[in-house]
Protein backbone atom coordinates (compact mmCIF):
# COMPACT_ATOMS: atom_id res chain seq x y z
CA UNK A 1 0.00 0.00 0.00
CA UNK A 2 1.55 3.25 -0.85
CA UNK A 3 2.20 5.90 1.58
CA UNK A 4 2.17 9.78 1.35
CA UNK A 5 4.82 10.50 3.66
CA UNK A 6 8.85 8.64 4.49
CA UNK A 7 8.16 6.37 7.06
CA UNK A 8 10.20 6.82 10.79
CA UNK A 9 13.73 6.34 10.43
CA UNK A 10 13.46 2.90 13.01
CA UNK A 11 10.22 1.63 10.80
CA UNK A 12 12.62 2.51 7.87
CA UNK A 13 15.08 0.41 9.28
CA UNK A 14 12.40 -2.57 10.51
CA UNK A 15 11.43 -2.17 6.64
CA UNK A 16 15.10 -2.92 5.18
CA UNK A 17 15.82 -5.72 7.77
CA UNK A 18 12.67 -7.44 6.66
CA UNK A 19 13.35 -6.81 2.98
CA UNK A 20 16.53 -8.29 2.93
CA UNK A 21 15.21 -11.66 2.44
CA UNK A 22 11.88 -11.15 1.91
CA UNK A 23 10.58 -14.91 1.95
CA UNK A 24 12.22 -15.66 5.45
CA UNK A 25 9.81 -15.57 8.51
CA UNK A 26 11.42 -13.34 11.18
CA UNK A 27 10.40 -12.72 14.86
CA UNK A 28 10.41 -9.80 17.03
CA UNK A 29 12.89 -10.69 19.40
CA UNK A 30 15.26 -11.60 16.50
CA UNK A 31 14.44 -8.11 14.87
CA UNK A 32 14.90 -6.03 18.02
CA UNK A 33 18.75 -7.58 18.47
CA UNK A 34 19.30 -7.30 15.01
CA UNK A 35 18.59 -3.87 14.92
CA UNK A 36 19.22 -2.35 18.84
CA UNK A 37 15.33 -1.58 18.85
CA UNK A 38 13.59 -2.21 22.27
CA UNK A 39 10.33 -4.02 22.00
CA UNK A 40 8.70 -0.88 23.10
CA UNK A 41 9.62 -0.07 19.66
CA UNK A 42 9.48 -2.59 17.77
CA UNK A 43 6.04 -3.79 18.48
CA UNK A 44 3.92 -1.00 17.55
CA UNK A 45 6.18 -0.69 14.21
CA UNK A 46 5.37 -4.27 13.35
CA UNK A 47 1.47 -3.66 14.32
CA UNK A 48 1.33 -0.65 12.18
CA UNK A 49 3.06 -2.32 9.38
CA UNK A 50 0.31 -5.14 9.71
CA UNK A 51 -2.40 -2.79 10.24
CA UNK A 52 -1.39 -1.20 6.78
CA UNK A 53 -1.13 -4.51 5.12
CA UNK A 54 2.36 -4.73 4.27
CA UNK A 55 3.34 -7.10 6.36
CA UNK A 56 2.69 -10.44 6.75
CA UNK A 57 2.11 -12.69 10.23
CA UNK A 58 1.95 -16.14 10.91
CA UNK A 59 2.48 -18.39 14.18
CA UNK A 60 4.79 -20.76 14.06
CA UNK A 61 3.85 -24.34 13.32
CA UNK A 62 5.88 -26.45 14.66
CA UNK A 63 7.60 -25.02 18.03
CA UNK A 64 10.18 -26.93 19.88
CA UNK A 65 8.66 -28.67 23.28
CA UNK A 66 8.79 -26.26 26.23
CA UNK A 67 8.48 -23.43 24.54
CA UNK A 68 4.99 -21.42 23.00
CA UNK A 69 4.96 -20.97 19.51
CA UNK A 70 6.47 -17.92 17.83
CA UNK A 71 4.26 -14.98 15.97
CA UNK A 72 6.63 -14.73 12.42
CA UNK A 73 6.64 -11.79 10.38
CA UNK A 74 7.20 -10.75 6.70
CA UNK A 75 7.10 -8.37 4.24
CA UNK A 76 3.36 -8.68 1.94
CA UNK A 77 3.78 -7.79 -2.18
CA UNK A 78 3.46 -3.97 -1.32
CA UNK A 79 5.61 -4.10 1.46
CA UNK A 80 8.18 -5.13 -0.47
CA UNK A 81 7.39 -2.22 -3.27
CA UNK A 82 7.75 0.31 -0.12
CA UNK A 83 10.95 -1.38 1.37
CA UNK A 84 12.27 -0.74 -3.02
CA UNK A 85 11.10 2.52 -2.27
CA UNK A 86 12.82 3.29 0.59
CA UNK A 87 16.24 1.29 -0.39
CA UNK A 88 16.23 3.70 -3.37
CA UNK A 89 15.45 7.03 -1.60
CA UNK A 90 17.57 9.89 -0.64
CA UNK A 91 20.01 8.71 2.62
CA UNK A 92 18.03 9.05 6.05
CA UNK A 93 18.88 10.25 9.26
CA UNK A 94 22.11 8.51 11.22
CA UNK A 95 19.88 6.58 13.69
CA UNK A 96 18.08 4.60 10.87
CA UNK A 97 21.29 4.48 8.83
CA UNK A 98 22.97 3.22 11.68
CA UNK A 99 20.08 0.28 12.60
CA UNK A 100 20.05 -0.49 8.73
CA UNK A 101 24.07 -1.39 8.71
CA UNK A 102 23.42 -3.19 11.99
CA UNK A 103 20.76 -5.31 10.11
CA UNK A 104 23.45 -5.86 7.19
CA UNK A 105 26.01 -7.18 9.53
CA UNK A 106 24.21 -9.37 11.75
CA UNK A 107 22.89 -12.97 10.86
CA UNK A 108 19.67 -14.14 10.24
CA UNK A 109 17.70 -16.98 11.04
CA UNK A 110 16.07 -18.97 8.18
CA UNK A 111 12.07 -18.75 8.72
CA UNK A 112 10.03 -22.28 8.87
CA UNK B 1 5.35 -30.49 47.43
CA UNK B 2 6.69 -28.79 44.35
CA UNK B 3 7.49 -25.09 43.95
CA UNK B 4 4.60 -24.71 42.16
CA UNK B 5 1.97 -25.97 44.76
CA UNK B 6 3.89 -24.08 47.04
CA UNK B 7 3.70 -20.88 44.65
CA UNK B 8 -0.50 -21.55 44.76
CA UNK B 9 -0.82 -22.11 48.43
CA UNK B 10 1.43 -19.75 49.87
CA UNK B 11 -0.38 -17.14 47.23
CA UNK B 12 -3.63 -18.14 48.20
CA UNK B 13 -2.64 -17.14 51.60
CA UNK B 14 -1.66 -13.92 50.91
CA UNK B 15 -4.76 -13.14 48.97
CA UNK B 16 -6.89 -13.92 51.49
CA UNK B 17 -5.15 -12.25 54.54
CA UNK B 18 -5.04 -9.23 51.90
CA UNK B 19 -8.76 -9.32 51.43
CA UNK B 20 -9.05 -9.43 55.32
CA UNK B 21 -6.38 -6.82 56.36
CA UNK B 22 -8.94 -4.21 55.61
CA UNK B 23 -11.41 -5.09 58.11
CA UNK B 24 -9.16 -5.70 60.82
CA UNK B 25 -7.61 -2.37 60.10
CA UNK B 26 -10.97 -0.90 60.50
CA UNK B 27 -11.59 -3.21 63.89
CA UNK B 28 -8.50 -1.78 65.08
CA UNK B 29 -9.49 1.88 64.14
CA UNK B 30 -12.63 1.30 65.50
CA UNK B 31 -10.98 0.41 68.51
CA UNK B 32 -8.75 3.58 69.32
CA UNK B 33 -11.07 6.19 67.88
CA UNK B 34 -13.79 5.51 70.58
CA UNK B 35 -14.21 7.86 73.20
CA UNK B 36 -14.35 5.49 75.94
CA UNK B 37 -12.26 1.95 76.24
CA UNK B 38 -14.77 -0.50 74.96
CA UNK B 39 -15.84 -3.23 77.19
CA UNK B 40 -14.19 -7.12 75.86
CA UNK B 41 -18.18 -8.21 74.88
CA UNK B 42 -18.67 -4.62 72.98
CA UNK B 43 -15.03 -5.52 71.44
CA UNK B 44 -16.12 -8.96 70.70
CA UNK B 45 -19.55 -8.05 68.96
CA UNK B 46 -17.20 -5.62 66.66
CA UNK B 47 -15.18 -7.79 65.61
CA UNK B 48 -18.06 -10.44 65.05
CA UNK B 49 -19.80 -7.81 62.45
CA UNK B 50 -16.44 -6.89 60.68
CA UNK B 51 -16.06 -10.80 60.56
CA UNK B 52 -19.47 -11.26 58.66
CA UNK B 53 -18.29 -8.72 56.30
CA UNK B 54 -14.21 -10.16 55.84
CA UNK B 55 -15.01 -13.64 55.98
CA UNK B 56 -16.89 -13.59 52.27
CA UNK B 57 -13.62 -11.35 50.63
CA UNK B 58 -11.19 -14.13 52.30
CA UNK B 59 -12.71 -16.80 50.84
CA UNK B 60 -13.83 -15.07 48.04
CA UNK B 61 -9.84 -13.64 46.99
CA UNK B 62 -8.74 -17.23 47.87
CA UNK B 63 -11.29 -18.30 45.04
CA UNK B 64 -10.54 -16.22 41.76
CA UNK B 65 -6.74 -16.74 42.95
CA UNK B 66 -7.15 -20.60 42.61
CA UNK B 67 -9.27 -19.90 39.60
CA UNK B 68 -6.46 -17.63 37.86
CA UNK B 69 -4.06 -20.24 39.09
CA UNK B 70 -5.59 -22.79 37.44
CA UNK B 71 -6.42 -20.75 34.04
CA UNK B 72 -2.67 -18.31 34.02
CA UNK B 73 -0.70 -18.56 37.21
CA UNK B 74 -0.06 -22.18 36.30
CA UNK B 75 1.48 -22.11 32.98
CA UNK B 76 3.66 -19.19 34.84
CA UNK B 77 6.09 -21.87 36.15
CA UNK B 78 7.93 -19.74 39.17
CA UNK B 79 7.81 -16.46 40.50
CA UNK B 80 8.64 -14.76 36.96
CA UNK B 81 8.27 -11.20 37.50
CA UNK B 82 8.54 -10.17 33.82
CA UNK B 83 6.18 -12.66 32.65
CA UNK B 84 3.65 -11.51 35.14
CA UNK B 85 4.04 -8.03 34.16
CA UNK B 86 3.44 -8.90 30.48
CA UNK B 87 0.40 -11.08 31.03
CA UNK B 88 -1.21 -8.99 33.42
CA UNK B 89 -0.90 -6.20 30.48
CA UNK B 90 -1.55 -8.11 27.69
CA UNK B 91 -5.07 -8.87 29.24
CA UNK B 92 -5.88 -5.25 29.18
CA UNK B 93 -5.16 -5.51 24.82
CA UNK B 94 -8.48 -4.92 22.81
CA UNK B 95 -9.71 -8.05 21.17
CA UNK B 96 -8.54 -7.37 18.11
CA UNK B 97 -4.59 -7.41 19.75
CA UNK B 98 -4.82 -10.19 21.69
CA UNK B 99 -2.59 -11.85 19.26
CA UNK B 100 0.06 -9.40 19.88
CA UNK B 101 -0.19 -10.12 23.60
CA UNK B 102 0.19 -13.62 22.54
CA UNK B 103 3.57 -13.07 20.56
CA UNK B 104 4.96 -10.73 23.21
CA UNK B 105 4.77 -13.43 25.44
CA UNK B 106 6.08 -15.75 23.39
CA UNK B 107 9.03 -14.07 22.75
CA UNK B 108 9.74 -12.64 26.05
CA UNK B 109 10.63 -16.52 27.07
CA UNK B 110 13.22 -16.76 24.63
CA UNK B 111 14.74 -13.60 26.39
CA UNK B 112 17.80 -15.32 28.77
CA UNK B 113 19.22 -12.62 30.54
CA UNK B 114 17.13 -11.21 33.46
CA UNK B 115 17.59 -7.13 33.26
CA UNK B 116 16.85 -8.12 29.59
CA UNK B 117 13.55 -9.65 30.41
CA UNK B 118 12.50 -7.18 32.39
CA UNK B 119 13.54 -4.48 29.72
CA UNK B 120 11.43 -6.69 27.20
CA UNK B 121 8.53 -7.41 29.37
CA UNK B 122 8.09 -3.47 30.07
CA UNK B 123 8.41 -2.36 26.90
CA UNK B 124 5.90 -5.01 25.69
CA UNK B 125 3.50 -3.82 28.50
CA UNK B 126 3.27 -0.22 27.60
CA UNK B 127 2.70 -1.48 24.14
CA UNK B 128 0.16 -3.54 25.46
CA UNK B 129 -1.55 -1.04 28.06
CA UNK B 130 -1.02 1.54 25.33
CA UNK B 131 -1.25 -0.20 21.61
CA UNK B 132 -0.93 1.93 18.58
CA UNK B 133 -3.08 2.58 15.67
CA UNK B 134 -5.91 4.33 17.58
CA UNK B 135 -7.79 6.67 15.57
CA UNK B 136 -5.87 9.75 16.69
CA UNK B 137 -8.32 11.86 14.95
CA UNK B 138 -11.34 10.58 16.69
CA UNK B 139 -9.20 10.37 20.12
CA UNK B 140 -7.96 14.31 19.46
CA UNK B 141 -11.88 15.14 18.54
CA UNK B 142 -13.10 13.16 21.59
CA UNK B 143 -10.57 14.55 24.14
CA UNK B 144 -11.52 17.99 23.15
CA UNK B 145 -15.12 17.50 23.58
CA UNK B 146 -14.18 15.85 26.78
CA UNK B 147 -12.55 19.40 27.86
CA UNK B 148 -15.20 21.31 26.78
CA UNK B 149 -17.80 19.29 28.06
CA UNK B 150 -15.85 19.78 31.76
CA UNK B 151 -15.20 23.66 30.86
CA UNK B 152 -18.85 23.64 30.28
CA UNK B 153 -20.07 21.92 33.40
CA UNK B 154 -18.21 24.15 35.56
CA UNK B 155 -19.65 26.70 33.82
CA UNK B 156 -23.06 25.92 33.83
CA UNK B 157 -22.57 24.53 37.71
CA UNK B 158 -21.13 27.63 38.92
CA UNK B 159 -23.98 29.91 37.20
CA UNK B 160 -27.70 27.79 38.11
CA UNK B 161 -26.38 24.83 40.99
CA UNK B 162 -23.09 25.12 42.82
CA UNK B 163 -24.22 22.28 44.95
CA UNK B 164 -23.53 20.09 41.92
CA UNK B 165 -19.93 21.37 40.79
CA UNK B 166 -18.15 18.60 42.77
CA UNK B 167 -20.69 16.15 41.20
CA UNK B 168 -20.76 17.32 37.62
CA UNK B 169 -16.93 18.32 37.41
CA UNK B 170 -15.76 14.65 38.83
CA UNK B 171 -18.19 12.85 36.49
CA UNK B 172 -18.26 15.00 33.25
CA UNK B 173 -14.14 14.83 33.45
CA UNK B 174 -14.19 11.53 34.49
CA UNK B 175 -16.52 10.11 31.20
CA UNK B 176 -14.40 12.77 28.98
CA UNK B 177 -11.11 10.89 30.07
CA UNK B 178 -12.64 7.38 29.53
CA UNK B 179 -14.03 8.24 26.40
CA UNK B 180 -10.91 9.69 25.32
CA UNK B 181 -9.03 6.68 26.17
CA UNK B 182 -11.95 4.23 24.89
CA UNK B 183 -11.52 6.24 21.45
CA UNK B 184 -7.59 5.65 21.31
CA UNK B 185 -7.53 2.11 22.25
CA UNK B 186 -9.71 1.20 19.66
CA UNK B 187 -8.77 1.07 15.90
CA UNK B 188 -12.72 1.10 14.76
CA UNK B 189 -15.05 2.74 16.98
CA UNK B 190 -17.93 0.11 17.06
CA UNK B 191 -20.83 -0.53 18.57
CA UNK B 192 -21.41 -1.23 22.43
CA UNK B 193 -19.56 -4.60 23.16
CA UNK B 194 -21.93 -6.01 25.39
CA UNK B 195 -25.50 -5.40 23.65
CA UNK B 196 -28.14 -3.12 23.52
CA UNK B 197 -30.03 -4.45 26.41
CA UNK B 198 -26.89 -3.83 28.98
CA UNK B 199 -25.75 -0.53 27.33
CA UNK B 200 -29.25 0.35 27.50
CA UNK B 201 -30.17 -0.49 30.98
CA UNK B 202 -26.57 1.27 32.05
CA UNK B 203 -26.89 4.13 30.07
CA UNK B 204 -30.79 4.71 31.16
CA UNK B 205 -29.85 4.10 35.01
CA UNK B 206 -26.78 6.73 34.85
CA UNK B 207 -29.35 9.29 32.88
CA UNK B 208 -31.61 8.52 36.01
CA UNK B 209 -28.92 9.07 38.53
CA UNK B 210 -27.69 12.16 37.17
CA UNK B 211 -31.76 13.74 36.65
CA UNK B 212 -32.47 12.89 40.40
CA UNK B 213 -29.12 13.97 42.04
CA UNK B 214 -29.93 17.37 40.00
CA UNK B 215 -33.11 17.32 41.53
CA UNK B 216 -32.55 16.57 44.86
CA UNK B 217 -29.63 19.36 44.70
CA UNK B 218 -32.67 21.85 43.39
CA UNK B 219 -35.47 20.87 46.03
CA UNK B 220 -33.04 20.50 48.94
CA UNK B 221 -29.17 21.79 48.45
CA UNK B 222 -29.10 21.69 52.06
CA UNK B 223 -30.67 19.54 54.76
CA UNK B 224 -30.69 18.82 58.04
CA UNK B 225 -29.51 15.74 59.71
CA UNK B 226 -27.79 14.01 62.47
CA UNK B 227 -28.53 14.18 66.05
CA UNK B 228 -29.51 17.46 67.04
CA UNK B 229 -30.28 18.25 63.58
CA UNK B 230 -27.46 20.07 61.87
CA UNK B 231 -27.60 21.70 58.43
CA UNK B 232 -25.46 20.30 56.37
CA UNK B 233 -24.86 19.90 52.37
CA UNK B 234 -27.20 17.30 50.67
CA UNK B 235 -23.94 16.14 48.78
CA UNK B 236 -21.03 16.75 50.40
CA UNK B 237 -17.61 16.49 48.19
CA UNK B 238 -16.93 12.94 49.31
CA UNK B 239 -19.84 11.91 48.56
CA UNK B 240 -20.16 13.57 45.08
CA UNK B 241 -16.98 11.79 44.14
CA UNK B 242 -18.21 8.77 45.16
CA UNK B 243 -21.62 9.27 43.17
CA UNK B 244 -19.41 10.30 40.57
CA UNK B 245 -16.83 7.34 40.52
CA UNK B 246 -19.93 5.13 40.59
CA UNK B 247 -21.56 6.62 37.88
CA UNK B 248 -18.39 6.70 35.57
CA UNK B 249 -17.53 3.43 36.21
CA UNK B 250 -20.79 1.41 36.10
CA UNK B 251 -21.26 3.49 32.70
CA UNK B 252 -17.99 2.74 31.24
CA UNK B 253 -18.56 -0.99 32.04
CA UNK B 254 -21.73 -1.37 30.31
CA UNK B 255 -20.64 0.55 27.60
CA UNK B 256 -16.99 -0.69 27.30
CA UNK B 257 -16.69 -3.81 29.34
CA UNK B 258 -13.38 -5.85 29.55
CA UNK B 259 -13.12 -9.13 27.17
CA UNK B 260 -13.93 -11.10 29.81
CA UNK B 261 -16.70 -9.69 31.60
CA UNK B 262 -18.76 -9.36 28.10
CA UNK B 263 -18.27 -12.52 26.34
CA UNK B 264 -19.96 -14.39 28.37
CA UNK B 265 -23.39 -14.90 27.50
CA UNK B 266 -24.91 -16.95 30.51
CA UNK B 267 -23.38 -13.99 32.70
CA UNK B 268 -24.79 -11.42 30.71
CA UNK B 269 -28.22 -12.89 30.89
CA UNK B 270 -27.92 -14.09 34.67
CA UNK B 271 -26.10 -11.20 35.51
CA UNK B 272 -29.32 -8.55 34.29
CA UNK B 273 -32.24 -10.67 35.29
CA UNK B 274 -30.39 -10.41 39.12
CA UNK B 275 -29.76 -6.69 38.71
CA UNK B 276 -33.71 -5.81 37.39
CA UNK B 277 -34.90 -8.13 40.11
CA UNK B 278 -33.05 -6.54 42.77
CA UNK B 279 -34.15 -2.98 41.42
CA UNK B 280 -37.87 -4.27 41.32
CA UNK B 281 -37.87 -6.28 44.53
CA UNK B 282 -36.64 -2.95 45.89
CA UNK B 283 -39.72 -1.14 44.39
CA UNK B 284 -41.74 -4.01 45.03
CA UNK B 285 -40.90 -3.83 48.65
CA UNK B 286 -40.91 -0.12 48.75
CA UNK B 287 -44.83 0.24 47.76
CA UNK B 288 -46.17 -2.74 49.80
CA UNK B 289 -44.40 -0.47 52.92
CA UNK B 290 -46.17 2.64 51.89
CA UNK B 291 -49.75 0.48 51.34
CA UNK B 292 -48.55 -0.64 55.07
CA UNK B 293 -48.74 -4.08 54.59
CA UNK B 294 -47.00 -6.77 56.94
CA UNK B 295 -45.16 -3.71 59.12
CA UNK B 296 -42.91 -2.93 56.35
CA UNK B 297 -42.98 0.69 56.99
CA UNK B 298 -39.51 0.18 59.10
CA UNK B 299 -37.40 1.22 56.01
CA UNK B 300 -35.33 -0.70 53.79
CA UNK B 301 -32.16 -1.85 55.82
CA UNK B 302 -33.70 -5.26 55.73
CA UNK B 303 -33.88 -5.34 52.55
CA UNK B 304 -30.27 -4.15 51.46
CA UNK B 305 -28.61 -6.75 53.79
CA UNK B 306 -30.29 -9.46 53.21
CA UNK B 307 -31.97 -9.64 49.57
CA UNK B 308 -28.82 -8.62 47.15
CA UNK B 309 -26.03 -11.53 48.75
CA UNK B 310 -28.97 -13.78 48.50
CA UNK B 311 -30.16 -12.81 44.88
CA UNK B 312 -25.86 -12.46 43.97
CA UNK B 313 -25.40 -15.91 45.71
CA UNK B 314 -28.73 -17.97 43.48
CA UNK B 315 -27.73 -16.10 40.42
CA UNK B 316 -24.02 -16.40 40.04
CA UNK B 317 -24.08 -19.92 40.84
CA UNK B 318 -27.26 -20.82 38.46
CA UNK B 319 -24.78 -19.13 35.85
CA UNK B 320 -22.27 -21.22 36.82
CA UNK B 321 -24.22 -24.36 36.46
CA UNK B 322 -25.74 -22.71 32.87
CA UNK B 323 -22.63 -22.25 31.65
CA UNK B 324 -20.20 -24.92 33.50
CA UNK B 325 -18.27 -21.65 34.38
CA UNK B 326 -16.10 -20.19 37.34
CA UNK B 327 -16.36 -17.19 34.78
CA UNK B 328 -19.66 -17.42 34.01
CA UNK B 329 -20.76 -17.55 37.22
CA UNK B 330 -18.26 -14.16 38.32
CA UNK B 331 -19.98 -12.61 34.90
CA UNK B 332 -23.17 -13.15 36.09
CA UNK B 333 -22.26 -11.83 39.92
CA UNK B 334 -20.05 -8.64 38.36
CA UNK B 335 -23.07 -7.46 35.77
CA UNK B 336 -25.63 -8.17 38.65
CA UNK B 337 -23.40 -5.52 40.81
CA UNK B 338 -22.76 -3.47 38.61
CA UNK B 339 -26.29 -2.96 36.79
CA UNK B 340 -28.03 -3.32 40.01
CA UNK B 341 -25.91 -0.98 41.71
CA UNK B 342 -27.54 1.75 39.37
CA UNK B 343 -30.49 0.57 39.64
CA UNK B 344 -30.94 0.50 42.85
CA UNK B 345 -30.29 3.58 43.61
CA UNK B 346 -31.85 5.69 40.73
CA UNK B 347 -34.98 3.52 42.60
CA UNK B 348 -34.02 4.27 45.89
CA UNK B 349 -33.78 8.10 44.67
CA UNK B 350 -37.00 8.31 42.95
CA UNK B 351 -39.05 6.51 46.24
CA UNK B 352 -37.59 8.71 48.69
CA UNK B 353 -39.41 11.42 47.87
CA UNK B 354 -42.82 9.31 48.79
CA UNK B 355 -41.47 7.47 52.06
CA UNK B 356 -40.67 11.49 52.92
CA UNK B 357 -44.11 12.66 51.92
CA UNK B 358 -45.88 9.41 53.13
CA UNK B 359 -43.73 8.35 56.45
CA UNK B 360 -42.20 11.37 57.21
CA UNK B 361 -39.12 9.70 57.21
CA UNK B 362 -35.79 8.30 55.22
CA UNK B 363 -36.09 5.57 53.11
CA UNK B 364 -33.22 3.36 54.47
CA UNK B 365 -34.94 3.24 58.49
CA UNK B 366 -38.10 5.30 58.29
CA UNK B 367 -35.75 7.97 60.67
CA UNK B 368 -37.86 11.33 61.32
CA UNK B 369 -36.62 14.81 61.63
CA UNK B 370 -34.19 14.97 59.62
CA UNK B 371 -34.23 16.25 55.61
CA UNK B 372 -35.30 14.49 52.77
CA UNK B 373 -31.90 15.12 50.86
CA UNK B 374 -30.24 12.68 53.62
CA UNK B 375 -31.30 9.94 51.07
CA UNK B 376 -29.10 10.87 48.45
CA UNK B 377 -25.78 10.17 50.45
CA UNK B 378 -27.80 7.35 52.35
CA UNK B 379 -28.74 5.83 48.58
CA UNK B 380 -24.73 6.39 47.29
CA UNK B 381 -23.26 4.77 50.43
CA UNK B 382 -25.65 2.23 51.65
CA UNK B 383 -25.55 0.44 47.97
CA UNK B 384 -22.21 0.71 47.58
CA UNK B 385 -21.51 -0.85 50.82
CA UNK B 386 -24.76 -3.56 50.49
CA UNK B 387 -23.71 -4.65 47.12
CA UNK B 388 -20.16 -3.93 46.42
CA UNK B 389 -19.15 -4.91 49.68
CA UNK B 390 -21.51 -7.77 51.01
CA UNK B 391 -23.13 -9.18 48.08
CA UNK B 392 -20.28 -9.24 45.52
CA UNK B 393 -17.95 -11.48 47.46
CA UNK B 394 -20.74 -13.77 48.16
CA UNK B 395 -21.88 -13.85 44.58
CA UNK B 396 -17.99 -15.08 44.05
CA UNK B 397 -18.95 -18.03 46.46
CA UNK B 398 -22.02 -18.94 44.69
CA UNK B 399 -20.07 -19.05 41.43
CA UNK B 400 -17.30 -21.66 42.55
CA UNK B 401 -20.54 -23.61 44.20
CA UNK B 402 -22.58 -23.17 41.13
CA UNK B 403 -19.02 -24.94 39.64
CA UNK B 404 -18.48 -27.44 41.58
CA UNK B 405 -22.12 -28.38 41.53
CA UNK B 406 -21.97 -28.55 37.71
CA UNK B 407 -18.57 -30.53 37.92
CA UNK B 408 -20.61 -33.24 40.36
CA UNK B 409 -23.23 -33.69 38.03
CA UNK B 410 -21.07 -33.97 34.87
CA UNK B 411 -18.74 -36.42 36.69
CA UNK B 412 -21.81 -38.61 37.49
CA UNK B 413 -23.19 -38.35 34.01
CA UNK B 414 -20.10 -38.53 31.96
CA UNK B 415 -18.32 -41.84 31.65
CA UNK B 416 -14.74 -41.88 33.32
CA UNK B 417 -12.18 -40.20 31.12
CA UNK B 418 -14.90 -37.76 29.32
CA UNK B 419 -15.05 -35.30 31.86
CA UNK B 420 -12.27 -32.93 30.62
CA UNK B 421 -14.34 -31.31 27.68
CA UNK B 422 -17.48 -30.77 29.49
CA UNK B 423 -16.10 -28.03 31.87
CA UNK B 424 -14.51 -25.10 31.60
CA UNK B 425 -12.22 -23.69 34.58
Amino acid sequence: MPRSRRPSAQTTAVVLALAEAPSTWRYGYELCQQLGLKAGSMYPILMRLADRGLLETTWEREAPAGRPPRHLYRLTGPGRVLAAELAAAPPVPATAARAASRARRRPRLEGT
Amino acid sequence: VNRGTRLRRLGGLAVSAAAAAPFVAVWVAMLRAADDPLTARARLELAIWLAVFGTPWAVAARLLWRAWWRRTGAGLSSFDGPAWLLAAAAATLPADRRDWGAAMAAELTQVPDRAERWRFAAGSARVAVLPPGGNRAAAGVAGTLAVAALVAAGLATGAALPELRVFALTFVGLVGGLATLAVARRRRVGRAGPGPVIAGLGLAAVAGCVAATTWYLTEYPVTNAGHPPVVSATLPPVTAVALALTLAGGLWLALTPPRWLAGDRHGRRFGVGVAVALAAGFVLLSRLALRGGGGLDAGMMSYLLFVPPLLLLAGSAAAAVAGRSFRTGIAAGAWATVLGGLLVIVAWLVEAPRWYRQLGGLLLDAEGGVGMGVNLGDAVWWTLVTLGLWALPVGVIGAASGRAWARRRARHAAPAGHLGGRLRA
